[in-house]
């Protein structure tokens, strides 16, 4: 049955890719098995993240640059993350109304999720579908993102190409958007150029840019999404990004996934373990500190 | 394994373009712990068939104020040309009582009137969302 | 004459004492009832709350500022208010037999309401047949609106026309006059759905081009308006769709507001006209909700608002630019489908709001909107409510009769600070065109919605056969479907195939050109390249097809 699934999402079929994300978007058992029987496939789509503050536009920027790779030839995957409403666990997942204009486009596949229990940040299954998408044949993979909290990072991480996305007048000024943003980006964009403050917003960032003498290369560029401006400049400096770093070496990726996949398990063993509680309250009674409590309690799940 | 919640769209077809209905219906269903995948209004039949697909949702939720419901026997049809049969069609909104036998025989599922509840607008939706997961997950 | 009131009257202070201990006292825990717009609704008024001594600034009399209690002298003891029922259903013929019925019955207006296909900016060709003609007429070129209006004198009969951004029924409409002799000059009516910010964020069926050209084809067609036909309306700004898509009454007025404000910036500030000269065709249209008080005060309030911003913000003079015109039309969100018959109430108590509320003309709401496009005999009954509230209950005796009223005077000062806010509010944010652009109104009508939605649900709102007085089988009466026969629309089609393979095809693809052209320069009056689009034989798809191509498709703001 998998082994079917697997080949006809090697062949590209938009029903078994739309399967084979439910599989893992659940951790099922049968989402690992179509990993594991991908995983010598992967590799081949690039993979862009974009991320931003609310309100900058991105959805309509991110299919405003996926008209932009149709036009130059390229098969595009999208992965829209919204943010789980902490209450409910459910969420309204309205990015891709924006993408309307390949609605009927077969080179394009769009697949919404809710960033679930991980507060602000991505769905630990996003890179994964990303390598479901890769597997599928996708030439470029575009991982979306509300930027709230850690998931600006996240998306660098995850990403081989990481776009900032933001707009003019958002907040008082530039120094709205979170610091640590101008680190991950390899390119950053003002969208909806056409407002008043555009400029001001562009000139702010390059001069914060040049604040930190590591990152002098950012590309910092106008678009307005709604007309289409500056997108074809979008998508080249994204190649050009692409072009500089090279493909990294797979392993790289497959450490960091690993090494995520086990500090998760880790922690919930910790969470678990009968020793923790014992610990704590002999911190609290100022019988130990909490460096040695920790210590200790390493040891003992080394034990187990 | 974890489960994953109901997903649910909420789309219009046709040409009507009220959305106050939807949008609350969209609320309630997130509030209930619901994903809810949401669009504007005007879509064609193939592009709801493809997103149906790519999203591999539970239940299909049609909004129509006009007459747009009149369309919905071919949206039936054009899913199970894809293979989404299995997917439960339902249709908020105005729907004049004489078109309903029409809209059952063409296999939709629930008729939400004006006037219908919070509570089983969720519980009849969620009831259909899992039927459904199971008879795909009984499945391939 | 009475002498005016001197306050404290005597005895005064001491009654209210025993009012309220006697009040407490059977009432035990007093709950906070609050209307539709947030405002505490106390168990009394009294002069405490307006004692009558800014009668002069806050009332004044009808037909001067601030026009609180009505735009004219008269009002409705002079001329009561136009009874213009929205029609439009199947074919050009249908529509056409029944306007004939109604100007035999000595009407002087009639509302062309087009089929969703044509609000959608298509031709019956380019559409699934199963909606073709449902819910309203299907025209498309001067041939069907020329069958429309068979036997309709147009110099005679005012038109308005629920036609949006390019306007290309008014456009078919003038061609049909040239052909029949009729000057432009005779002709007389609205383009009331011109608000194409209303479209964008509310009822997005009107909605057909994109935003920065929907801006500039509405000033285009008022600028040609202005110049060509001077008794055409073209401009009505629709308050009805705020309110239906979820505010509350008083954000749906400010909303409203700030929308003429932004029409007459646009206008005034970006096309330089004098305030005086285009303020006087501006003209309103509301929804009126069942929450009676709430209505009566919104539009007193409306109307004194309006007043000062054309007065104090655009500097008019003219007495023509100060005054609050607008159509009110009951509301349908207030009907049930449950217990249908119950509608006439609730649309006669509307009905009353809009009366007392000074509006200048009105459609009642059918029965049975909530369960189809409305029969005929509904129809009947809406009218006939209007001519019983004014020839039997006499509601047009008396001009504002609610004022001086302690809770509506107070009532309407209070709706007018909630508007002034909403009208604040907007203006931070840059404006309605800007507001509407980010999303910001379509933010505040989702949580309108939901909130009202909410009370509902939790029965603190109360509807009579949905969350309370429920009846078991209650769907009685249940109106005649009138859908239109397949084959109707068929021939319809064939027809429209047939027009255009008939008409000069050089031509008519040359005004496409010009149309596209115009659409590019900035000069051009893009109106004026429709009109004679429709002239060379283009209908009414092929026009809105050139415009989206030129001037984008009008994709809406969804915010979920």
């Amino acid at each position: 049955m998998t082994a079917s699934l697997v080949e006809r999402l090697l062949r590209g079929e938009p029903a078994a890719l739309a399967r084979a994300i439910t599989a893992v978007e659940t951790e099922s058992a049968r989402g690992r098995d179509i990993l594991r029987a991908v995983q010598p496939r992967l590799g081949r789509a690039r993979l862009v993240g974009f991320t931003g503050p609310p309100g900058a536009g991105k959805s309509t920027l991110v299919g405003a640059y996926v008209g932009e790779l149709r036009k130059r030839g390229k098969s595009v995957g999208v992965i829209a993350v919204d943010p789980s409403s902490p209450i409910s666990g459910g969420a309204i997942l309205g990015d891709r109304l924006r993408m309307t204009e390949h609605a009927g486009d077969p080179g394009v596949f769009i697949r919404s999720l809710a960033s679930r229990g991980h507060l602000g940040g991505l769905s630990p299954a996003a890179s994964r579908i990303a390598d479901l998408m890769d597997a599928a044949g996708k030439d470029v993979v575009i991982l979306e993102t509300v930027g709230a909290g850690q998931s600006e990072v996240e998306v660098a991480e995850v990403a081989d190409v990481a776009v900032v996305v933001c707009a003019p007048g958002l907040g008082d000024d530039v120094q709205a958007i979170k610091a640590g943003i101008l680190e991950i980006a390899d390119v950053l964009v003002v969208n909806k150029s056409d407002l008043p403050l555009a400029d001001r917003t562009r000139r702010q960032l390059k001069a914060m840019l040049q604040l930190r003498a590591a990152r002098v290369d950012v590309a910092v560029l106008s678009t307005t999404a709604t007309s289409g401006e500056g997108v074809a400049a979008l998508a080249d400096a994204v190649e050009a990004v692409w072009a500089a770093k090279g493909r990294p070496p797979p392993g790289t990726r497959l450490k960091r996934i690993i090494a995520e996949a086990a500090a998760r398990e880790i922690r919930a063993k910790i969470l678990a373990s009968p020793q923790l509680a014992a610990l704590s309250s002999a911190v609290e009674r100022g019988e130990l500190d909490v460096a040695t409590a920790a210590a200790a309690l390493v040891r003992a799940l080394g034990e187990d | 394994m974890t489960e994953r919640p109901p997903k649910i769209l909420v789309t219009k077809i046709g040409f009507d373009g009220h959305d106050r209905g939807s949008r609350i219906v969209a609320a309630y269903l997130r509030d209930a712990g619901m994903d809810v995948v949401y669009t504007g209004p005007w879509q064609q039949i193939p592009a709801v068939v493809k997103l149906a697909l790519e999203e591999d949702i539970d239940v299909l939720g049609i909004s129509s104020l006009a007459t747009d419901h009149l369309l919905v026997p071919k949206l039936i049809e054009a899913l199970r040309e894809a293979g989404l049969g299995h997917i439960p069609v339902v249709v908020g909104g105005i729907v004049p009582p004489e078109e309903e036998p029409a809209l059952r025989a063409a296999g939709v599922a629930a008729i939400f009137h004006p006037g219908a509840s919070r509570e089983e607008i969720v519980a009849e939706v969620g009831r259909l969302a899992r039927l459904a997961r199971a008879a795909v997950e009984g499945d391939v | 004459m009475a002498e005016p009131v001197q306050l404290p009257l005597p005895g005064f202070d001491q009654a209210r004492a025993r009012w309220r201990r006697d009040y407490e006292a059977q009432i035990g825990t007093d709950r906070v009832v609050r209307n539709r717009s947030g405002i505490e609704v106390k168990p009394i008024y009294t002069p405490d709350d307006w004692d009558g001594s800014r009668y002069m600034e806050e009332l004044g009399f009808p037909g001067a500022p601030p026009f609180t209690r009505g735009i004219y002298p008269t009002m409705h003891r002079g001329r009561t208010w136009t009874q213009r029922q929205l029609i439009g259903l199947g074919t050009p013929e249908d529509f056409n037999l029944r306007i004939r019925k109604i100007i035999a019955a000595g009407a002087t207006g009639l509302s062309l309401i087009p089929c969703n296909s044509v609000y959608r900016g298509y031709d019956v060709d380019e559409c699934p047949i199963e909606l073709l003609g449902t819910c309203g007429t299907t025209v498309n070129s001067v041939d069907d609106m020329d069958r429309c209006l068979e036997g309709v004198d147009l110099g005679r009969i005012s038109t308005a026309l629920n036609d949006p951004s390019p306007f290309t029924l008014l456009a078919l409409l003038l061609v049909v006059a040239e052909k029949r002799g009729v000057p432009w000059s005779s002709i007389t009516g609205t383009s009331n759905q011109s608000d194409y910010l209303s479209h964008f964020v509310a009822n997005h069926m009107f909605f057909r081009l994109a935003l920065p050209g929907a801006r500039r084809v509405l000033l285009d067609h008022i600028e040609f308006a202005l110049e060509k036909i001077p008794g055409w309306n073209p401009l009505s700004v629709v308050g009805q769709h705020m309110q239906q898509g979820g505010a509350t009454p008083a954000e749906a007025m400010g909303l409203t507001l700030s929308t003429a404000i932004q029409y007459a910036t646009d206008l005034i500030e970006g096309r330089g006209h004098a305030p005086d000269k285009v303020l006087p065709k501006f003209t309103f249209f509301f929804d009126i909700s069942i929450s009676f008080f709430e209505e009566v005060a919104k539009f007193r309030a409306g109307r004194r608002i309006w007043q000062r911003i054309a007065r104090e913000r655009f500097g008019a003079k003219d007495p023509r630019s100060w005054r609050f015109k607008f159509h009110g039309q009951t509301s349908g969100v207030d009907l049930t489908r449950q217990q249908p018959l119950n509608n006439i109430a609730r649309a006669t108590v509307q009905a009353m709001a809009g009366i007392f509320g000074g509006l200048q003309s009105m459609h009642v709401d059918a029965y049975d909107e909530v369960l189809s496009v409305p029969t005929e005999k509904a129809a009947k009954i809406a009218i006939a409510t209007q001519n019983i509230l004014r020839e039997e209950a006499h509601l047009t005796d008396v001009i504002d009769p609610l004022g001086g009223s302690y809770y509506v005077e107070t009532l309407t000062n209070e709706m007018e600070a909630k508007i002034e806010a909403v009208i604040a509010k907007i203006d931070a944010a840059g404006g309605m065109y800007r507001a509407c652009e980010t999303g910001l109104v379509q933010t505040m009508l989702g949580e309108s919605a939901l909130a009202f939605q909410e009370k509902v649900e939790s029965g603190e709102e109360k509807i009579v056969g949905v969350n309370a007085y429920r009846e078991e089988g209650d769907a009685v009466d249940v109106p005649a479907l009138d859908r239109p026969a397949r084959e109707a629309m068929e021939a319809q089609i064939a027809r429209l195939v047939r027009y255009k393979e008939a008409r000069d095809q050089a031509a008519t693809r040359r005004a496409l050109d010009g149309l596209a052209r115009a659409a590019n320069s900035t000069s051009d009056n893009v109106f004026g390249a429709v009109v004679e689009a429709a002239r060379a034989g283009a209908t009414h798809g092929e026009i809105c097809a050139t415009l989206r191509r030129e001037l984008g498709f009008g994709d809406v703001l969804v915010v979920p």
